[in-house]
């Protein structure tokens, strides 16, 4: 899902970076307003360790493999798709400086998609069914829709650059994650579980 | 290139050469500025004159090209698989048709399939130079210098510090697994069950993460840190080779420019736009 550079023209590109400084602003100030002076090192450290947990990969059946994005699952933890911005704007920016996965012209889109999309799609989802199907089903649909709806939102603004056409794209990137996204929604429900039972105070759910 | 030789990375970047001494930012935007201009330009000319660049930047900063190679293959994956179909699935006119019809390759889509490829390397190739040449404390400062936002300047510049002991538990937990016979691929285990260790794990080093972050804060606010507390960064001095180096990219992009507007009818297919 790392679009990497040369794939979106560089005028896109801008568009992209216009939206990730406009979300990071917001997330600042969400940050400030409910993380105080811990933000920076707490941030910083969970960037740390979802960057450590992103290169964790997991077999998936059909013979491929993936890692889990953790995009829903940082947004569902602090209840705030903010969060998952900061977080993923450092993680994506250091892939993208010294592992070349994602480029740095493609850096805002890849924000966007992960941070943003994946983040909103995931939290609101899970706000959505909570009340109707529970905790842990509506985090395994929420993480599982965000994977899906990010790779979709991929595949749009690869249309929109003109490098590869809309119908091929969703639907090769649409059933690609489809099945990524079913191991990142039991993963993420594994991390609520394990959180919720150990570390309570840990979920925005409880303090709510 | 996988985490777990961040270690290898940092060690590589923090040599004695003509180019790891250069100042971060100049590194730093050097490269930016080559990136930049490669998805700009839709001739096969920039790429290629920028590539050999490049590959003189490698030799002066004494970098294997063996290795530096191989990291740019290991980086391809996802960008070569989506330029793998760019022949087959653009407009143009046909130059190849296969058995099927509907399997056939256009000028316009192997154009530009070229171009995205010669691109995708040169970028890769300007990244694993980058990565090779300055560590990640330096590029973060690099860009806090360079004006980034203090908030995020911050997060990244814990992270990076945090991130070689992330690579530590993950190893750990990795040999731990080991050591008990454990292995995500091995189909001989239930599936169900291997996910949940995998899920295990990942909230163990979740939760870690969260709890070291708590910890890192205390820490920090018990040696009086707080909102408005002045970030330090060492003072770097921008002298006559930093000059040289900034200035070489800057005339090697303008004259690159100048090239592809006035002498493109010269160059052949090299100086023939690509874009679609």
């Amino acid at each position: 899902m790392h679009i990497p550079d040369g794939f979106i023209p560089l005028g896109q590109c801008a568009i992209y970076y216009v939206i990730l400084i406009i979300a990071l602003y917001f997330a600042g100030k969400w940050a400030r307003a409910n993380l105080d002076e811990k933000r920076i090192p707490l941030l910083a450290v969970l960037a740390a360790g979802i960057f450590a947990i992103m290169s964790m990969n997991m077999p998936i059946p059909f013979g491929t493999s993936g890692h889990m994005v953790g995009g829903a699952l940082v947004a569902i933890v602090f209840m705030a798709p903010e969060a998952a911005v900061l977080v993923f704007t450092a993680v994506l920016l250091i892939q993208a400086l010294f592992f070349g996965d994602g480029g740095i012209t493609a850096l805002g889109a890849n924000v966007f998609n992960m941070a943003i999309v994946g983040g909103c799609v995931g939290l609101y989802t899970f706000k959505a069914l909570q009340g109707m199907i529970g905790k842990y089903p509506s985090a395994f649909v929420a993480a599982w829709l965000a994977t899906l709806v990010a790779a979709v939102v991929a595949a749009i603004e690869m249309a929109i650059a003109g490098t590869f056409p809309l119908t091929v794209g969703i639907a090769s990137m649409a059933l690609y994650h489809a099945f990524i996204g079913i191991i990142e929604g039991v993963l993420t429900v594994i991390v609520l579980y394990a959180l919720e039972k150990f570390r309570p105070d840990l979920l925005a759910w409880n303090r709510e | 290139m996988a985490i777990e030789e961040v270690r290898t990375l940092e060690m590589i970047s923090s040599k004695d050469t003509i180019i790891h001494n250069l100042e971060g930012r100049v590194k730093l935007v050097a490269i930016l500025l080559i990136i930049l201009f490669t998805v700009f330009s839709d001739r096969l000319i920039v790429p290629v004159v920028l590539e050999a660049f490049l590959l003189i930047i490698m030799y002066l900063a004494e970098l294997s090209f063996k290795e530096s190679f191989k990291r740019v293959l290991l980086l391809l994956p996802f960008g070569g698989f989506v330029i793998a179909f760019q022949p087959f699935i653009h407009p143009g006119n046909i130059i190849w048709q296969g058995p099927y019809s509907w399997l056939f390759i256009t000028d316009t889509g192997l154009n530009w399939t070229i171009l995205l490829f010669a691109r995708l390397i040169v970028c890769l190739t300007a990244i694993v130079i980058l990565s090779s040449t300055s560590p990640m404390q330096e590029v973060v400062q690099s860009f806090r210098k360079l004006g980034m936002p203090r908030d995020l300047a911050m997060i990244l510049t814990i992270m990076v510090r945090f991130l070689f002991i992330f690579v530590d538990e993950l190893r750990d937990i990795r040999q731990s697994m080991a050591s008990r016979n454990f292995d995500a691929f091995n189909k001989a285990i239930s599936y169900k069950w291997r996910v949940k260790q995998v899920g295990y794990s990942i909230a163990m080093m979740f939760l870690k993460a969260y709890e070291k972050g708590e910890t890192i804060y205390l820490s920090m606010a018990s040696r009086c840190f707080s909102d408005n507390s002045a970030l330090y960064h060492a003072r770097t001095i921008i002298g006559k080779r930093e000059y040289i180096y900034l200035g070489s990219v800057i005339v090697i992009i303008i004259a690159l420019e100048l090239i592809v507007l006035f002498y493109s009818n010269h160059l052949a297919y090299f100086g023939l736009s690509l874009s679609l």
